[in-house]
């Protein structure tokens, strides 16, 4: 009796019976997708915001709907874009995991010397803390003149790496204050 | 809403699987635990949360370099889907065909039994329908939500390299042919998979069992036995539901 | 990149070599297929067989660590062969520049070379100048000392087979891509190169950039639709951040960073701007001053004056030939010299070649400030395999920021467009875009130097720090800081062109002025327009500089300003309107033929250089092998590494090459599913799905002498330290012949690191070596000596995934 099954095997034959006509029935359409699924389009009416992915440098056009609560619903190509057309690799169109994540880091944390755990604190704090250990490194690192007696105003006891993940503002900003503080050891991920 | 079809050029694809998550994303399907086993493949299969799959399989060549196919798999919405004929005996209601656009939905809705759902997978040439746990099945839904409203479905819409492709079926075959004579200079063994069977035409380049086992629906039986086969099949699946 | 991504369609040849453009940089494949589609060829060299090489027309490959022979092969089959552009060569290019009678080389080493500094002193590479102080040039190309003659003489050395020998390539799959490449030598001919860290990490990275740059000059395919050289850079903003001067060696827009002995903006200025005598030459870095003390005024403000040179002294200096950059900053540390340190969206500890030696660096602070959208190896490096936190005094603050969708603001692509992105949602919980952390950050930096003055308060005190609105930063403030303003009116600057050097103009960043204008913000453009037909679309966003969507265009016309291809016309002279047409003119005089200047106005003599003098490692690209190599002599010289590098010994650092014990070439690399180090990607389930675990790849040769199979785990080790793997066992790479000696290549990913997941394996960098490119530093990343062997306690076979599900 298996034998009698639809199998892959006999696929065509089936395909094949509809050719010839409407003989066993059955074959025929029915329910639109839409009655079982009673379900609008998930975008409709969602507010669009147009992105530009965060990974390659291609610099591909993102369109990320948001929900009347502001929550990111669906991230996919814009269309319009005219180096993407529309399309995203596996990466760019997982964008909407890097929003609705629940690993995001959503907290200060700190972890002090010798601590085996983070300690959630507040912005504030953290803020001034660091401030203070810039101050105390700066001011205990800062060579105003070097061995030759020329002037050099800089800060020999911090470093900073980063970043290409920020805008060009933020990078523009970064450098502006790190150059202020005196830093010369300032590297990021195009020397990498 | 005129007939719609797929047109899947392996010969542009580069397996970024960029449709592969487009569609998990438009779905809304989790990402499940994977183990790297030896290959770029993953998930392994296509499953009740992976509707959409670009396989990988290399081939040696020997002497020269090798080949690397890549084969984005998916249910291919047949003209006359066999999975709907085997559900419509086991679980009413839970295979629709539309038609409007020929889309094959497995209803959400309706459970299936373990052993039912084995018949309905088993009906399919190309393995494609897949269960939850919770005894739904799941698989492609040619984003109907989306093309509906006109819009491309997720995995077409965000493949870079015009390897998926989407449209009315009479422009789609224009296209699909187009390319094969195109193609055919290059690969002598160029071919479209099932035409006339299925609403996702795959050109292929080379023999269907170096991209994927069911790449290509078996046509190995006569036209007579299968018909044979055909006509004993109606009554005994009847009776069997009846029975059952 | 000279040219852009839309542009790969112009096409005629495309050359993917140091790169994997289809896994990396996905979807630009969509205009490489263009291309393909109306008949180029796309050519991938590569040492492994990946997605890319499956839609080669030809696909070769090569040892990791040969380009230059591969390359320098196909210069010397280009002149055997008379395939170059004559016209361009003579015209565009430096061949016949009269090189000092006193450059030699001998046995793989240039003249002036000292190898107790290991370094060269470059005054013998110089070009001859007549008395009016213009290059000495033969136009006929046969003086023996003109650059074309010493060219064709130090190429003639790499003759097919001893570049087969040492690239591990046959003879006839050299040739096949010389011929096809070389095809594009004619004027209507557009051949394009896409290189990536396939070409940078090595150190001979500069040099071999360098010899496809000497090629594209031959084939006369530089500042044309179609050609140029293009960078497929790894980051959304990498561009942008290296524009904005984030690394020790240059402030934001290419000027370098202070030495000591230049104690005045005077001194500065005159020892870092370029002098030509040659009327024909544009020169643009004369205008340097102008875009320095534009620069300091947007730093200080009002508080930069003529009368303090606009602040100059405030600004630090380091000390000559010092180099702050990233192997030296590490190894800086790991010896204890900073107390403080930012990781701000970085993950080193993954990252960084040598990453074994970082954690341990990390250690070694006082405190550390790690900004980030999600935990990473570094943020919580003392807690990692093999840390004791209740040793480590390191005091870590980890700040939660925005992902891109929750911020505004610009990047910048390899194409240099620079595109604005708008906030789609607010952050999580209290995390905050960087912009906003950074600026409240110094707010409090400056509070309390004006409670306590401490040292050198002045820059701090001084500083222009006025971006908000509404008690809110604001980031279109520093967007047209970055453009600049003219301060005598109060309006933003319309380009860079009218920018002064005597004070009365601020401008953060000259390349980026025109891109916040009165006119509005240029990055937020979406119009697509496309006069050209070439795809530049210069209404959509805005590019630097100018909004020059191809860089150096004017030398694809002729001396009467006629494009030299027609069926891509870039750029044309209307003589009566007496204009240019097309692109954004590459300064806009009149064509060379009449009163005009040479095309590569960046260069101080106009023409681009096949003799390049001022690198540190030659005017010549030189093959060397890489610092770990797997053979004794180097087939081209008595040389067997690159003799300006800088080595580092002692401490962790251990090298290791032709030993027994790392028999393997290894590479790095990435797959399409993650990026860099899996910070952005490990995280996300779609893609730790669909890449779940770090795995090296090796060939099926490889596999039998080791004894492993498909699936199994693997050890990879090299001098530096080890990791478990799963083997991938594939046709896809093979072994190499090398002078007759059977070389196995390895790869690796980098994407990996032991906080998440947690079978997801470490990273690929505790294996890599500390040394660097003379030129650049970036680290040697793609070649180095490595083991592979079967792990000997296999772990319990995992359930087989079903295929039901």
């Amino acid at each position: 009796m298996t034998s009698m099954k639809i199998t892959r095997r006999t696929f065509l034959k089936v395909s094949g019976a509809t050719a010839a006509g409407t003989i066993m029935g059955g074959l025929g359409f029915d329910l639109s997708p839409a009655e079982v699924y009673a379900q609008e389009l998930r975008i409709k009416g969602a507010k669009e915001t147009t992105s530009i992915c965060c990974y390659c440098s291609v610099g591909c056009g993102i369109i990320v709907h948001t929900d009347a609560k502001g929550k990111v619903i669906n991230a996919e190509g814009d269309p319009d874009h005219p180096i993407s057309e529309g399309a995203l690799c596996a990466k760019g169109a997982s964008s909407y995991q890097i929003a609705v994540n629940p690993h995001r880091l959503q907290k200060v944390l700190y972890r002090a010397p010798y601590s085996s755990t983070w300690k959630e604190v507040k912005w504030e704090w953290a803020l001034e803390k660091i401030a203070a250990n810039i101050k105390k490194s700066r001011d205990a690192s800062f060579m105003e003149k070097n061995a030759a007696g020329q002037v050099v105003n800089r800060t020999n006891g911090i470093a900073s790496v980063g970043s290409a993940a920020m805008d060009n503002e933020e990078c523009w900003l970064y450098s502006k204050m790190l150059r202020a503080l005196g830093l010369i050891y300032v590297e990021h991920q195009a020397r990498i | 809403m005129a007939d719609k079809s797929f047109f899947i050029d392996t010969t542009k694809c580069t397996a970024c699987r960029g449709c592969q998550i487009a569609c998990k994303q438009w779905n809304k399907n989790p990402g499940t635990k994977t183990l790297q086993q030896g290959n770029h493949q993953n998930p392994a299969d296509l499953s009740a949360s992976t509707f959409k799959l670009v396989r990988f399989n290399e081939v040696e060549v020997p002497g020269g370099e090798p080949q690397w196919f890549f084969f984005p798999d998916q249910c291919r919405h047949c003209m006359s889907p066999p999975c709907k004929e085997v559900a419509d005996e086991k679980a009413k209601g839970a295979i629709i065909h539309d038609e409007k656009t020929g889309a094959v939905i497995f209803n959400p809705k309706v459970k299936i039994k373990p052993g039912d759902f084995k018949e309905v997978r088993e009906a399919c040439p190309y393995d494609i329908p897949r269960i939850s746990g919770a005894g739904i099945m799941a698989k492609c839904t040619m984003c109907f939500d989306r093309i509906n409203e006109g819009m491309l479905p997720a995995c077409v819409k965000t493949c870079p390299t015009g390897a998926m492709n989407f449209g009315d079926r009479k422009e789609i075959l224009e296209k699909a042919n187009k390319r094969l004579e195109e193609v055919k200079g290059t690969y002598k063994d160029a071919m479209l998979a099932n035409t006339d069977d299925v609403r996702v035409i795959f050109l292929i380049v080379d023999d269907p069992k170096k991209y994927h086992k069911f790449a290509v629906a078996d046509n190995t039986i006569g036209i007579t036995r299968k018909m044979a086969l055909k006509r004993l099949f109606q009554p005994l699946t009847s009776l069997r539901h009846m029975i059952g | 990149m000279t040219n852009h991504y839309i542009d790969f369609r112009n096409a005629d040849v495309i050359l993917n070599m140091g790169s994997n453009v289809a896994e990396n940089h996905p979807v630009s494949f969509k205009w490489i297929q263009a291309a393909k589609d109306k008949g180029a060829l796309f050519i991938h060299v590569d040492p492994r067989f990946t997605r890319t090489s499956t839609k080669a027309d030809i696909f070769v490959r090569l040892r990791s660590g040969t380009d230059i022979a591969f390359l320098g092969g196909m210069i010397k089959y280009l002149i055997d062969n008379n395939m170059y552009d004559e016209f361009y060569v003579k015209n565009y290019t430096n061949a016949s520049f009269i090189v000092n009678p006193k450059y030699g080389f001998n046995d793989g080493l240039f003249s002036g070379y000292d190898s107790t500094k290991r370094s060269y002193d470059k005054s013998t590479w110089a070009l001859e100048k007549d008395e009016q102080g213009i290059p000495k040039r033969d136009m006929t190309l046969q003086d023996p000392r003109c650059v074309f003659q010493l060219l064709k003489n130090h190429y003639s050395r790499y003759a097919l087979d001893k570049v087969s020998q040492i690239t591990g390539t046959p003879t006839a799959d050299l040739e096949k891509v010389y011929k096809a490449y070389g095809s594009t030598y004619a004027p209507d001919k557009a051949g394009t190169v896409l290189y990536a860290m396939g070409w940078t990490q090595h150190t001979v990275g500069v040099q071999n950039i360098r010899t496809m740059a000497i090629i594209q000059d031959l084939l006369g395919n530089m500042g044309i639709a179609g050609g140029g050289i293009n960078a497929l850079r790894g980051e959304s903003n990498v561009q942008g951040s290296t524009d904005a001067g984030l690394l020790y060696h240059i402030w934001p827009a290419y000027l370098p960073t202070p030495r000591s002995p230049w104690a005045t903006l005077a001194d500065y200025n005159k020892n870092n701007t370029p002098v030509s005598k040659d009327p024909r030459s544009v020169n643009w870095w004369k205008n340097r001053p102008k875009y320095v003390a534009s620069f300091l005024k947007s730093m200080f403000g009002e508080k930069a004056t003529k009368e303090n040179d606009f602040g100059y002294a405030w600004m630090p200096k380091l000390e000559p030939g010092q180099d702050a950059s990233w192997l030296n900053l590490f190894d800086e540390m790991y010896k204890g010299a900073f107390t403080g340190f930012f990781a701000w969206g970085m993950n080193p500890a993954c990252s960084s070649a040598h990453a074994g030696k970082v954690r341990q660096a990390l250690t070694k602070l006082d405190w550390m400030v790690n900004v980030n959208v999600f935990d990473s190896e570094t943020g919580s490096f003392w807690k990692g395999p093999g840390m004791n936190p209740k040793k480590i005094k390191t005091e870590v603050f980890q700040l939660p920021c925005a992902a891109f969708l929750e911020k505004e603001g610009s990047i910048s692509n390899s194409g240099r467009w620079m595109q604005w992105r708008y906030k789609a949602a607010n952050p999580p919980g209290v995390a905050l875009p960087d912009g906003d952390i950074i600026y409240e950050l110094f707010k409090k930096v400056r509070a309390l130097y004006e409670k306590d003055k401490g040292t050198l308060p002045e820059p701090i005190l001084n500083l222009k720090w006025d971006y908000e609105t509404g008690g809110h930063f604001d980031i279109h403030k520093v967007a047209k800081e970055i453009n600049g303003y003219d301060l005598t009116t109060g309006k933003l600057m319309a380009n860079f062109v009218g920018l002064k050097d005597d004070g009365t103009t601020s401008c953060g960043n000259w390349l980026y002025s025109a891109s916040y204008t009165e006119a509005g913000n240029m990055a937020a453009r979406r119009k697509k327009t496309d006069p050209t037909g070439l795809g530049l679309y210069p209404e959509w966003s805005w590019c630097w500089p100018l909004n020059r969507r191809i860089i150096y265009n004017r030398a694809s016309v002729d001396l009467d300003g006629k494009p030299r291809d027609p069926k891509r016309p870039l750029l044309k002279w209307d003589a009566e309107g007496k204009k240019w047409i097309g692109d954004v003119p590459d300064n806009a005089v009149p064509p060379m033929g009449t009163t005009g200047a040479y095309p590569f106005i960046m260069k101080p003599d106009g023409v681009s250089s096949l003799f390049g003098p001022g690198l540190n490692d030659g005017p010549f690209p030189e093959h060397y092998e890489p610092l770990e190599c797997p053979i004794e002599k180097n087939l081209m010289s008595g040389q067997r590494i690159n003799p300006a590098i800088k080595v580092f010994e002692g401490g962790l650092d251990a090298f290791a090459t032709c030993d027994p014990k790392y028999p393997f070439v290894c590479s790095t690399y990435r797959v399409t599913e993650h990026w860099q180090t899996g910070v952005l990607t490990r995280w996300l389930p779609w893609l730790i799905e669909a890449e779940p675990q770090m795995f090296c790849e090796i060939s099926i040769e490889l596999a039998k002498l080791r004894g492993i199979k498909n699936g199994d785990r693997v050890i990879v080790q090299t001098q530096r330290g080890k990791l478990e793997a799963v083997a991938i066992v594939t046709f896809r790479l093979k072994p190499f012949n090398v002078a007759g000696q059977t070389i196995h290549q390895i790869g690796i990913p980098w994407h990996f690191g032991w906080l998440h997941p947690k079978d997801g394996g470490e990273s690929a960098n505790l294996l890599t070596p500390t040394v660097g490119d003379p030129n650049t530093m970036i680290p040697e990343s793609k070649a180095f000596m490595a083991n592979v062997s079967k792990l000997t306690k296999q772990p319990a076979q995992p359930a087989k995934k079903t295929t039901k599900s």
